[in-house]
């Protein structure tokens, strides 16, 4: 069975790369088309199981193809159109090239050739054999949820850390990070990332042992925080400005992760009020002015980091200061309009059914249509 | 894989899909395994003994199904079903026979239709050349180990929501140290696609009545099947061989009765009286050897009420397989 993951040496020597595609030119390919799928998906009210799906399959066909050979946008319809049909909300592909077209400049519709639905069917093929036929994908939502379930503390900062961790994932779509963790792993980087900007600290949880020393524990083996870490500057290096400006420097995977300044040594065994992650606790929490002065750790460019570019309006940040929005890069991305959770987050959480997907069940069960009489020769 | 390999022989500036005829060598990934022989051909495909080649030259068997292409490509429910089976891979359920990768050939630009290659591992022989083979009748451990092994498969496939439709002898595989796996499965929706190759054999020997009688149906088929299978454990032959629909319905009344008129369902085209009243058979004589908790499993699974027929996982709870053989 095929394993999608990748270390980020791997991810630095794509088809792409031996095409003469410079890290950063394939970042920006990756992002674009990741967008591009997200934006579309978005416009044809598909939910945000077939868009994460179809962006899914964009990050793993070009780890068996060069952009030069197949142009991202294509490649992006594509993959939209089968996890259309995979997750049992097909569209027509008609109708997806007719928002694309809606969506895109002439030049660059212009890749579809002559005849683009017959591109795209053609093009389904090739994408079916290099996915491998591998078509269902797990995404980070399902485990974002399960886990907020069993987190204790206050009602609503849980329900704004989770909106928060949702809309990162959701934005996780523009790195290649499902092509390096599992979404399990994904969803607890990334509500703990949510966790810091909200100011939601876990302090208990339900299920806790004694031999858990965070509540990601529970659900993960042997997380770090230098893993978790890694993951949240991924995300967040999505908002920094030198990545917004198209065709500026954009690290490769492996660069934007490195240690960019001298790290506390992880506590080795944090009490439960000392959390375990004051590490980057103290990081995150730089931009605002706190007591801890931890801002000294941080080269001033970090401080864009930490703020996403745009505030969803039901999370919101003003918890603490953000900066003027005059200094949000030009170019932020808007708000996908992705499905986001549910605004009230009782106890147990609503399924992860916001908004209103219509999956019908599968179609394996009662009743089945007889199977046509068959002929029969005698044995 | 090839659609690794040819990655970097791209043309420099972007092209469109369709000027790419020369990276049609990523549709013939097929070309990864070397077809050595037909094992069989059912209904709906022809499966070949092959050589992974990419593999050591591990023997692999290969089903080769032809899926119609619609208007939007490639059917849903074929990407469904494709997706269910890799999905249930993931258990590695001892038995279900393994899928090892899915991939197409054919021609890339054909418009009417994909030529689909489902490689699983080969597995020895089927359980009908088993039990052809066999000197003589199995032992009661043999057949009782069989029996819960078809099952487990079963329930497996039920508790994923898979009817398997076409349980017998020769979708089960006996492997060589004697455990069964399931094959042929969970393509319904793909093979009702019309692919159907007319001329072959298709038979009808483990079709429960309700099937028979072209009502709808759910999992209790495939209990219904397991029990024309598990006695035929016993017997090394079929439990009720017949010739038409009708013929069959009349070989199954003549061993279980025939219905009441209460128990004929209402929604039923064909009237009860339309076969002749026959009480039921006796099991026990027809299975001989068979072990008295044995006669009583099959009995209860076949059942003319679907609804009252025990389902897989009553089965398996069955003293039959729960009870001490040595007692
Ligand atoms: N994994 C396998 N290893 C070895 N032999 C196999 C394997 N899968 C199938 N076969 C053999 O190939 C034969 C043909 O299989 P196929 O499913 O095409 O036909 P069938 O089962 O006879 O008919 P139907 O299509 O109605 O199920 C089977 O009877 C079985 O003997
Ligand atoms: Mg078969």
């Amino acid at each position: 069975m095929p394993y999608w993951y990748y270390d980020k040496k791997d991810l630095q020597t794509t088809p792409s790369f031996q095409d003469a595609i410079s890290n950063e030119t394939e970042n920006r390919y990756r992002k674009e088309g990741a967008r591009f799928i997200i934006d579309t998906g978005s416009k044809m009210d598909l939910g945000y199981n077939t868009v994460a799906t179809g962006v899914v399959y964009f990050h793993r066909f070009y780890m068996f193809h060069s952009f030069r050979t197949f142009p991202r946008y294509i490649t992006a319809c594509c993959c939209l159109f089968l996890a259309g049909k995979v997750e049992e909300t097909p569209k027509k592909c008609k109708d997806i090239i007719k928002v694309a077209k809606s969506l895109l400049t002439e030049q660059k519709f212009g890749t579809f050739g002559e005849d683009p639905k017959e591109e795209v069917m053609t093009l389904e093929r090739i994408l079916l054999q290099t996915i491998k036929f591998d078509l269902q994908v797990e995404h980070p939502y399902g485990y974002l949820l399960k886990y907020a379930k069993c987190l204790k503390g206050d009602k609503q900062k849980l329900q704004k850390m989770v909106q928060m961790a949702w809309t990162f994932v959701n934005d996780s779509l523009c790195t290649t990070l499902c092509l390096q963790w599992e979404p399990e792993v994904i969803a607890v980087a990334l509500m703990f990332l949510a966790g810091k900007l909200s100011k939601f600290e876990v302090v208990d949880w339900n299920g806790r042992l004694p031999k858990h020393t965070a509540w990601w524990d529970m659900f993960v083996e042997d997380i770090t925080l230098e893993l978790l870490e890694d993951i949240c500057h991924q995300v967040l290096d999505l908002y920094s400005p030198q990545t917004q400006a198209s065709g500026g420097e954009s690290p490769p995977p492996g660069a934007a992760v490195q240690p960019k300044n001298e790290r506390k040594p992880l506590p080795v065994t944090p009490p439960a009020s000392a959390s375990p992650v004051a590490p980057v606790a103290a990081k995150l929490n730089a931009p605002t002015p706190i007591k801890n002065g931890a801002e000294k750790l941080l080269p001033p460019k970090m401080d864009m980091r930490f703020y996403p570019p745009y505030v969803y309006p039901p999370v919101p940040y003003s918890d603490y200061s953000a900066p003027p929005p005059t200094s949000m890069p030009p170019a932020s991305l808007p708000p996908p309009p992705l499905p986001r959770p549910p605004l009230v987050f009782q106890e147990p959480p609503p399924p992860p059914r916001y908004p209103q997907v219509s999956v019908p069940p599968p179609h394996y069960f009662a009743p089945l249509r007889p199977p046509p009489p068959r002929p029969y020769f005698p044995p | 894989m090839s659609a690794e390999s040819s990655s970097s022989s791209s043309s420099n500036s972007p092209t469109s899909v369709a000027n790419m005829n020369n990276v049609s060598a990523l549709f013939q990934t097929a070309k990864k395994y070397e077809e050595l022989n037909v094992i069989g051909t059912g209904a709906y495909g022809t499966v070949y003994k092959a050589r992974d080649l990419h593999n050591g030259g591990q023997i692999v068997a290969m089903k080769k199904v032809k899926v119609p292409l619609t208007q939007d490509g490639i059917p849903l429910s074929t990407l469904r079903e494709i997706a269910l089976l890799r999905q249930l891979e993931a258990y590695k359920h001892p038995n279900i026979v393994r899928l090892l990768d899915v991939c197409h050939g054919g021609q890339p630009l054909d418009r009417e239709q994909l030529v689909l290659f489902l490689v699983f591992e080969h597995v020895e022989q089927d359980l009908d050349c088993y039990l052809k083979r066999a000197p003589g009748p199995l032992s009661e451990n043999r057949i009782r180990s069989m029996s819960f092994d078809i099952l487990s498969g079963v329930d497996f496939l039920h508790s994923h929501r898979i009817v398997h439709r076409d349980i017998k002898p020769h979708n089960l595989l006996v492997t060589s140290s004697g455990r069964v796996k399931l094959a042929d499965f969970g393509l319904a929706k793909t093979y009702d696609t019309d692919m159907k190759l007319t001329s072959v054999v298709v038979t009808i020997w483990y079709r429960p009545p309700e099937v028979l009688l072209c009502l709808s149906y759910n999992t209790a088929v495939d209990v219904w099947s397991c029990g024309c299978v598990l006695a035929e454990l016993h017997l090394r032959s079929p439990l009720l061989p017949a010739a038409t629909d009708t013929q069959q319905l009349q070989r199954i009344f003549r061993l279980i009765g025939r219905p009441s008129e209460r128990e004929w369902p209402a929604d039923c085209s064909l009237p009860l009286a339309s076969f002749p009243p026959c009480p039921a058979a006796d099991l026990r004589a027809l299975l001989p050897r068979a072990h008295p908790q044995a006669i009583h499993l099959i009995q209860n699974m076949l059942v003319f009420d679907p609804a009252k027929r025990l389902t897989a996982l009553d089965c398996l709870q069955h003293p039959y397989f729960t009870d001490n053989p040595n007692l």
